[in-house]
């Protein structure tokens, strides 16, 4: 409490704000392993979960030691690339975390795939391994799927996805909690392609947005342009007879790359005579998943499902090994792995790359240090699998069909949705500072924070975040004014509030209310009229009747307690039960069983009973330093009878009398009131009637 | 005051007819589901043409005739223009349904009350949904957020939630709280205390007996029974509906059993059924989309099942025992009917029906106890015009071009004189056509259903409750004397002149949409011969309706506990028995209004909204109580600078309140809390628990309600004084909070 307080007002501005944190474990000023954490209101949530693909082993995981995995709520895995999605297994089964994951249909499904692949190819010392297929097994047990748009609630915390470009099932992750509406994109493109829909945009205004800065202030070639150079380098290669190969990674852009092709030799009957291959067994056994989730594709690709399914491909056939490939002709054949470390795309790479009639053509990003890079700057000569070197005759082309959202998309988007607060993560530092430079240049007004935190470094803000009840059934039969009273049950779900009456309690939610009443038998063999005399001086109100069925006399205690007599030998209490009730019982019970027991002693205790006014007066006041001492520790007796409370510094002075509380600190001074109202009501005598 | 609310059905109250409903919020006006039967009755849909110019919204439960049918006559014909909603699969689904339902009519009849484009168009616009998607609906329905949930039953099938500020109005028709192979179950039950339910009695009387294993035990020991002694097997099914679970069913068990029968699954559209389905995993049950996930097994790729889209195909297939699922259920028209009449006198065939047929179809005769042993049936087919009726119909054809071309420049001269826009020149013509295909509607109209309802009409106009009452075949004779034969000459020739009229628009249609589909180009007429089929071949019915059962329906809607409930789509028994049930045990606002009685369900709740202060808020002490927390307040209202009712802490002293016990006790719970204590207890008579030697604990008051709709527990615990007494009313209080 108090050290909340002291942030409170170090940070005037948002006060009576609750603070929200958001800490990149990952892609904080770097591109890889996306992770980033983020806590408000007591619920946390996780976005994405990858891997740093330069790294391998336990340096390639987001920081996950900043964090206590057993205290996050919800898991959020955009997409399938290894980069968001790849440390899930090591995190659902090596950790204690034990909250709720969330993916997409077709990001299960070929997560699973990929990952299955991964492990199979990463050649590292199985201590090194993070994971193996059986931890990938067992996380496709605890994922859970969610459609684009579908409101998830999980502990309060409310969700949905909109589709985000980039791949297959990729998706933006909208969070609500209590209001507060947190955008995390994500790979996200603006640009709808061949089956792709574009990035949508949000219909409500988030008030934070993270958001990615992979291709910073760059801007994308129009993609026609982009196709038409592709397919213009392909069909100029193999009518002069040369070989075209494309080194591509299995999964994402491969696909679209497929379907330019396949189009292109549709339209194109003079090409039908040249194969084109694409060679990836991971791909192929993906193609069923992109064959099945046609729905979350764009309507160009479900219009042309109505006739066939695009991706069964009409000119494109697959291949298994270097060993099925007849290599009479041209043709073109599209290859893993993208950066031509080893496997096929080597192969062929080392058998095509002194002819000068073939092509290589590079579609997208590379990483530093492979073969792809280092080709781009088209080398003299370069070193083949084996050792040996040879000439660089084919052309080697690079043409990005990235699907990262490019400065004008970004910028575009950024000023429809109007965030108050964004985060720039996944990105390259320098690539992330000029985003950022710009991004300030278009929004001049100075209401748009931009922020970029490091990795582990947590960017803090503070929502005042309303809170909204409905007061609902009995309660509200009439609206009150200002200075009315408001008395009820408050029942919180979630984030909402409601108040009703205790008697509407089983209507408006699933809870309901209880009487118990309780009945008691004493054994009492003396006359019923002394307990009535002794009631009558320790009560104020003691009512006498008798019952009408039996006959019996019985007696209502403090308008509570019903005391019977039931019979020669005994007596009964009846009440239902309270704190109160049960006080006044249990003094009756105790009054009955001294009558039996210890008659001599009534006269003396009379004489206790009546106590003087003063001396009453002196015990309260002791009880009630003693109360405020054992809350507030330093309590002295000030001036006119006050007392004066002192806590962390701050002074509060107290009126006795009145209740008055004096003091600058208004958090303190609230506090002593409530304090010495309780006190008060706890020490002055039960009042009569309750309600 | 709460949202209004009002609800007036405009078909399908207190007997099995199509379902639509009208639901104005707010003046806000939703159609829910805009059904019609395999009859395409028109007089069914006349509530509704009288409000369909003043609907805003349609929302689409499920994708079959009965919920979305006259969808495309209603936008066509009766000015049903608002935006549809509809999950994919009841958008893609139902638009196949109806193409079948188009398509099977036409081959047997001049059907003209729509057409493809007017299907295509109707179902263009439709907005999908995803679910659980909150859809916030704009302009005038600002404020209300719509979102389906899954009812189970078919593909995409919905329960749809309706809210506005706070206030929920579920309509769940239909449902299905168990999991089936193809779907999961309905998440109806996580909707509780909702404003207004709108649901169905349809089977509040019905109790299914058997588990679902035994259930499929007897449905396959009963197909393969007929497949061995060399008969065939027709199952009548719906185009797109309750046929997938079917599907699965068979594709399962002839691959566990290695059957060599072939399977024929045979609807117009049947390949475009299977294409779609197969890419609606993410809708199926957690199994499918489980087993697609891990190995990539679509449970859709039907390696037992041959599907067909014509009948030629069945009849070219080898000879032999098979089964074969071809639409519709009802049996009034489609493949299932002309084989039907093929197979129906050989007693080792078997029809098996999967669910209850349709009111008034030959389905529906079929299943009646005794099953009849003779049925009439009119069997219409569609033939190419020869001879001199080509002749004559390429004559008519010139003589109406000539006529319109006149017309047109006709109207051209009389818009030069009256110096009119040009945009009515287009329009024109059509105003022409429509009138005379209305002339061909009202000529045999009423004719027209005697061909399709055989002994039994249900008169359109009562309300009353009717049951199925057949008649006997001797009765049935005097009935077929009654026809005069020269009515049907007449017909005959009608319906040349609507193929006629419809017959090139059908066709430039089926070339865009449904390649596979193949109808006649040429000109073509429609011959009727009546038939007496004598049906000696075995009739079954076994119930794949997934439909939740009367007493699950009881559940259901006790655990939603709705404070107030509308009951729709059963016989009148049904709707009686279910609504004197609930308004016992459930809740005291039951209604079942009329066809076109309006309801006024609007909540008596008040309500109004206040911001709780920081101030108040930091000295509140919640209790967690199951999923939600729960606190006493003690406030002063106060105003907040946007003008908004605030509630501070109180300034004066607060004067103590009632305290409150918050709890739900359960006494066979609260016994073994106390034997986990070491207490001994056990039940005494009456519902008591003794607890130790002397203490008993009981409920009073009235017990056995779910939901707690009764009030307040009361709870008496009673015993003399002892220790025992004050120990076990602290393990009492310790179930509940104190407020």
């Amino acid at each position: 409490m108090a050290s909340s307080s002291l942030k409170r007002r170090e940070q005037p501005m948002s006060r009576d704000g609750d603070q929200l944190i958001i800490t990149p474990l990952g892609a904080g000023n770097e591109v890889g392993r996306s992770c980033v954490y983020m806590s408000f209101r007591g619920k946390t949530i996780l976005f994405d979960c990858g891997i740093h693909p330069a790294y391998s082993g336990m340096a390639a995981l987001p920081y996950f030691d900043e964090i206590d995995p057993s205290t996050i709520d919800v898991l959020l895995i955009t997409h399938f690339h290894l980069d968001h999605a790849a440390s899930l297994p090591y995190f659902l089964e090596k950790t204690t975390f034990k909250g709720r994951v969330f993916m997409t249909h077709a990001t299960k499904a070929i997560y699973k795939l990929l990952l299955t692949d991964y492990v199979k190819v990463s050649k590292v010392s199985v201590e090194d391994m993070l994971f193996d297929e059986q931890d990938i097994n067992k996380s496709m047990d605890r994922i859970e799927v969610i459609d684009f748009h579908q409101t998830v609630e999980v502990n309060g915390i409310k969700f949905w996805c909109y589709t985000a470009g980039h791949v297959l099932g990729a998706a933006m992750f909208m969070v609500d909690i209590a209001g507060v509406r947190i955008l995390y994109t994500g790979d996200y493109s603006r640009e709808e392609d061949r089956h792709l829909k574009a990035a949508e945009l949000p219909q409500f205004s988030p008030d934070i947005c993270i958001i990615e800065s992979t291709s910073g202030v760059q801007i994308h070639q129009a993609r026609h342009i982009r196709e038409k150079r592709f397919t213009d380098v392909i069909h100029s290669t193999v009518a002069q007879g040369g070989r075209v190969l494309i080194p591509a990674f299995a999964l994402g852009r491969a696909q679209e790359l497929l379907l330019i092709l396949d189009e292109y030799w549709s339209n194109h009957p003079d090409l039908h005579n040249i194969p084109i291959y694409y060679a990836s067994p991971l791909a192929k056994k993906c193609m069923a998943v992109y064959q099945t989730y046609i729905l979350s594709m764009n309507d160009r690709i479900r219009n042309q499902f109505a006739n066939s399914n695009p991706f069964v491909f009409k000119h494109i056939s697959p291949l298994n090994s270097i060993d099925d490939f007849r290599d009479v002709g041209p043709s073109v054949v599209m290859a893993t792995p993208g950066g031509l470390q080893s496997g096929l795309s080597r192969q062929l790479f080392d058998i095509w790359c002194s002819d000068k009639k073939n092509s290589c053509i590079i579609p997208g990003y590379m990483v530093e240090g492979t073969l792809a890079k280092t080709i781009i700057n088209e080398p003299k000569e370069v070193t083949l699998m084996n050792g040996l070197t040879a000439p660089l005759n084919m052309q080697v082309h690079y043409i990005s069909f990235s699907a990262h959202a490019d400065y004008a998309q970004t910028s575009t988007f950024l000023k429809e949705l109007m965030p108050p607060n964004i985060i720039l993560v996944h990105g390259e530092a320098n690539e992330m500072m000029r985003l950022k430079q710009k991004l300030f240049t278009e929004f001049p007004d100075g209401n748009t924070k931009i922020m970029t935190p490091k990795n582990c470094e947590s960017v803090e803000m503070y929502f005042n975040s309303e809170k909204m009840a409905k007061t609902i059934g009995r309660l509200a039969e009439k609206t009150p004014d200002v200075g009315d009273t408001v008395s009820g049950i408050l029942v919180k779900k979630g984030f909402t509030y409601q108040i009703m009456a205790p008697d509407d309690l089983h209507v408006f939610s699933q809870l309901s209310t209880a009487t118990v009443t309780q009945r008691i038998t004493i054994p009492f063999a003396g006359a019923f009229g002394v307990i009535k005399h002794r009631l009558e001086k320790i009560f104020e109100s003691v009512e006498f009747s008798t019952d009408e069925e039996t006959g019996l006399p019985a007696l209502k205690v403090h308008e509570r307690v019903t005391v019977k007599q039931e019979s020669e030998k005994h007596i009964s209490l009846q009440w239902s039960s309270d704190p109160i009730s049960d006080m006044v019982s249990d003094s009756i019970v105790a009054l009955v069983l001294n009558i039996s027991r210890e008659v001599p002693k009534i006269v003396v205790e009379e004489e206790d009973v009546v106590k003087s006014e003063e001396e009453n007066g002196k015990k309260v006041e002791k009880v009630i330093y003693a109360l405020l001492v054992s809350l507030f520790g330093d309590v002295k007796q000030g001036e006119n009878g006050k007392l004066v409370i002192s806590v962390d510094g701050n002074v509060a002075q107290l009126d006795k009398e009145s209740g008055d509380v004096e003091s600058e600190h208004e958090g303190l001074k609230e506090r002593v009131r409530l304090a010495f109202q309780r006190i008060q009501s706890a020490v002055k005598p039960i009042p009569l009637s309750a309600s | 005051m709460g949202t209004s609310v009002q609800v007036t059905p405009l078909c399908g109250v207190y007997n099995e007819n199509p379902l639509s409903y009208l639901v104005s919020i707010d003046g806000f006006n939703f159609l829910l589901d805009c059904g019609w039967n395999d009859l395409f009755d028109t007089s069914l849909l006349e509530p509704l043409s009288r409000v369909a110019s003043s609907i805003d919204a349609v929302l689409l439960s499920h994708p079959d005739t009965l919920h979305l049918g006259a969808l495309p006559y209603a936008m066509k014909q009766l000015g049903l223009s608002a935006p549809v909603y509809a999950t994919e699969p009841v958008h893609r689904l139902g638009l196949l349904t109806m193409y079948d339902q188009y398509l099977s009519r036409k081959q047997v009849s001049d059907f003209d009350l729509f057409t493809l484009d007017d299907i295509d168009n109707a179902f263009q616009n439709v907005i999908r949904l995803t679910y659980s998607q909150n859809y916030h609906l704009s302009g005038k329905g600002e404020g209300i957020v719509i979102a389906p949930h899954v009812a189970g039953h078919m593909l995409g099938g919905s329960i749809w939630k309706i809210t506005k500020d706070g206030e929920d109005v579920i309509y769940a028709v239909d449902y299905n709280h168990r999991k089936e192979r193809h779907l999961n179950g309905t998440v109806l039950q996580s909707f509780v205390r909702p404003a207004v339910l709108i649901t169905d009695a349809y089977h509040a009387l019905y109790t299914s007996q058997t588990a679902r294993q035994q259930r499929d035990k007897e449905f396959l020991d009963t197909i393969s029974k007929h497949l061995e002694v060399g008969g065939n097997v027709l199952l009548p099914v719906d185009t797109a509906g309750r046929v997938l679970e079917l599907l699965l069913i068979l594709e399962q068990h002839w691959s566990q059993r290695a059957f060599s029968f072939p399977i024929y699954f045979l609807t117009y559209v049947s390949s475009s059924t299977i294409d779609y389905v197969k890419s609606f995993l993410e809708w199926m049950s957690d199994s499918i989309s489980k087993s697609f996930e891990t190995s990539r097994d679509n449970a859709f790729l039907l390696r037992h099942v041959t599907l067909l889209i014509n009948k030629t195909d069945l009849d070219n297939a080898p000879p032999g025992p098979k089964v074969v699922l071809a639409s519709m259920g009802s049996l009034e028209a489609g493949f299932a009917r002309d084989i039907f009449v093929e197979w129906a006198n050989d007693p080792r065939n078997l029809v098996l029906f999967t669910e209850t047929g349709q009111f008034g179809t030959l389905a529906r005769m079929l299943q009646s106890a005794p099953p009849p042993k003779f049925v009439k049936v009119t069997m219409s087919k569609r033939v190419p015009l020869a001879g001199e009726e080509l002749i004559a119909y390429e004559e008519e054809q010139n003589r109406l071009k000539r006529e319109e071309a006149l017309r047109v420049s006709l109207v051209k001269e009389e818009e030069i004189k009256a110096s009119h826009g040009p945009d009515d020149t287009s329009s024109e013509p059509m105003i022409i056509d429509t009138k005379t295909n209305h002339d061909v509607v009202g000529s045999h109209g009423p004719a027209y259903k005697d061909i399709f309802i055989d002994g039994f009409v249900p008169p359109s106009s009562s309300l009353a409750p009717m049951f199925p009452f057949y008649d006997n075949t001797s009765v049935w004779d005097d009935f077929g004397e009654v026809i005069n034969p020269d009515d049907y000459v007449i017909k005959d020739e009608d319906m040349d002149r609507g193929a006629m009229l419809n017959g090139d628009d059908v066709d430039g249609r089926l070339d865009e949409a449904a390649a596979s589909l193949m109808l006649d180009t040429r000109p073509s007429k429609v011959i009727s011969n009546e038939l007496i089929v004598t049906v000696s071949c075995s009739l079954v019915k076994m119930d794949y309706e997934g439909r939740s059962d009367g007493r699950s329906i009881k559940s259901m809607i006790a655990h939603v506990s709705p404070l107030k409930l509308v009951l729709v789509h059963a016989i009148a028994e049904a709707t009686e028995h279910l609504r004197q049930h609930c308004l016992n045990n459930i809740c005291p606002h039951v209604y079942a209004p009329q066809i076109e009685e309006t309801v006024d369900v609007t909540s008596d709740l008040c309500a109004y909204k206040v911001q709780l202060s920081e101030k108040l808020m930091s000295n509140v002490i919640f209790k967690k109580l199951g999923d939600s927390e729960v606190a006493w307040v003690d406030s002063e209202v106060g105003k907040t600078e946007s003008d908004m009712r605030s509630l501070l802490p109180m300034t004066s002293a607060v004067s103590p309140h009632k305290p409150v016990l918050v709890g739900d006790l359960k006494i066979a719970d609260f016994k073994q809390f106390l034997s986990s204590k070491g207490v001994q207890v056990e039940f005494a008579g009456g519902g008591a628990l003794r607890c130790g030697e002397y203490v008993t604990l009981r409920k009073v008051g009235p017990t056995g309600q779910k939901g707690g709709a009764s009030g307040p527990q009361q709870i008496l615990i009673e015993g003399p004084l002892c220790e025992d007494y004050y120990k076990i009313r602290d393990y009492l209080y310790s179930q509940f909070y104190l407020l």
